[in-house]
């Protein structure tokens, strides 16, 4: 129904591209990381703190009501940790529908197309929890000597929830310019499915036919890998690489044709 | 270069068409005057060619580099100094950052100012600070929406100087409503009326028959 294309500048091969969109997106994460967290120092500090500090206090709770978690496993740690990865999903999915309104004079920059702002601002997001995830195993690890088994794999997986997410909030990005709809029950939607993310529970803590209900869940499977990561063969886990490789794959595929749509549509 | 360039805005009152079918080249160092009315579709022209805005259906074919619309909004972020935008810009265009934020606050001429986040500006600094920012990226082709007309003289004509002297390199597309605008800064012109854009040669000819429309 929509007519021909437009083209960009002339004589432009691949990996000038490729150098263009990787500038350009170093220079929109500069940007956005000055915007959101401040040019004060202090500002960083936030970066870590906001997710530390509330993953604490809700560690905090379980300690004091004193919750045993299967396995053995301490109430805090899994606390902080799954929070901190729930705060990953959750900023990125929580600033999806508003995303393109706040940085539509970004647009007046030819150069600039909309998964640059998108993978710019989730980029930060991913680099802000590592950071945290990786301060707090430290600090835990300093004080009770306990290790994660597997490093590489927390980090691994938590790339892997950037990923997805990511993916999710370029749906929700492009799905925002024709209505607001998602900017209205994402929130909500948000708020009402954490309980099933996998951030709260692990599957061998369910009984078998509502294990295999979870596991239709990709981010269950991120969850698992993390655990799998944090503590090894202390608890059994159960996540499927493919699976989750299926669902990053068909998100950000799709997201990606979205946002292009979108963006014939979007009025500056 | 464009080719049936068509524009419409989904409204509530239903699908507006503001460009219908707009055939035109514009070649290196052209300086071209549009004419045309409020509403006319001065503005969206320029975003079309610009490519803020992708058209409904047809096409725009960019040979030379191009520059963002200068105008009254956008291009820049109003919660960061001029001095961090003109970083921003040297970043996105991959243009040496201290000489890009030299150029720019000389231009500008801002004062302290160019230390203080662009919300505080008035509307005459936003507009020098973005012509600043345009001329620093050294485009092929300065498109400019009414906005020269907003600095002050001393602004404008050193403006214009900037512009005469990239002459043979530079072309201008500057859409206006005002006849003695366009006459100062262009040497051909074409109007922009009711959604079609009809090219004249002759400047003089184009504002006669812009005046007597």
């Amino acid at each position: 129904m929509q007519g021909v294309s437009d083209t960009a500048e002339p004589n432009v091969r691949l990996p000038d591209l490729l150098r263009l969109q990787l500038r350009v997106i170093g220079a929109l994460t500069l940007r956005e990381m000055s915007g959101r967290y401040g040019k004060e120092n202090l500002g960083y500090l936030w970066l870590f703190g906001e997710p530390l500090l509330l993953g604490s206090a809700i560690g905090l709770v379980h300690a004091i009501t004193g919750h045993e978690m299967p396995g053995g496993v301490s109430p805090v740690h899994f606390m902080v940790t799954g929070y901190i990865v729930f705060y990953l999903l959750r900023g990125i999915v929580n600033r999806a529908p508003t995303a393109i309104v706040g940085t539509q004079s970004l647009l007046y920059h030819r150069c600039i197309t909309l998964l640059d702002i998108m993978i710019s601002k989730n980029l930060l997001d991913l680099a802000a929890t590592t950071f945290v995830m990786l301060l707090f195993i430290g600090l835990w690890g300093m004080a009770t000597g306990q290790w994660p088994a597997n490093l590489e794999l927390v980090v691994v997986a938590m790339a892997v929830m950037a990923l997805l997410s990511h993916g999710l909030s370029l749906l929700i990005a492009a799905g925002s310019v024709f209505t607001e709809v998602f900017e209205r029950v994402t929130h909500l939607i948000v708020y009402l499915t954490m309980g099933f993310t996998g951030f709260l529970y692990m599957v061998f803590w369910l009984p078998t036919e509502m294990q295999h209900a979870a596991l239709w869940i990709p981010t269950v499977h991120v969850y698992e890998m993390i655990r799998h990561g944090l503590y090894g063969l202390q608890v059994p886990t159960y996540y499927d690489p493919l699976y989750l490789a299926g669902w990053v794959l068909g998100l950000n595929l799709f997201g990606m044709a979205a946002l292009r749509r979108a963006r014939r549509d979007l009025v500056i | 270069m464009l080719e049936d360039v068509t524009k419409s805005y989904r409204t509530h009152l239903g699908d507006r068409q503001v460009l219908h079918g707009i055939n035109a080249s514009f070649g290196p160092g052209e300086k071209v005057g549009i004419l045309g009315r409020n509403g006319a579709g001065k503005t969206t022209l320029l975003r079309v060619i610009a490519g803020v805005e992708f058209p409904t259906t047809g096409r725009v074919d960019r040979r030379m580099s191009v520059s963002w619309p200068l105008g009254f909004a956008g291009a820049m972020h109003y919660s960061m100094t001029g001095a961090d935008n003109a970083r921003f810009i040297a970043r996105i265009y991959a243009k040496p950052i201290e000489e890009t934020v030299e150029f720019v606050r000389d231009f500008a001429d801002l004062g302290d100012y160019f230390r203080l986040p662009v919300k505080t500006y008035s509307s005459g600094m936003v507009v020098r600070l973005g012509f600043a920012l345009s001329l620093a990226v050294d485009f092929d082709c300065y498109l400019v929406d009414e906005a020269i007309a907003v600095g002050d003289t001393r602004f404008a004509d050193r403006y214009r100087d900037a512009l005469l002297e990239r002459q043979a390199r530079s072309a201008l597309l500057l859409v206006s409503h005002i006849p003695d605008v366009v006459r100062s800064y262009c040497s051909s012109a074409a109007i922009l009326e009711h959604g079609r854009l009809t090219r004249y040669e002759d400047l003089d000819e184009a504002i006669a028959v812009y005046q007597s429309a």
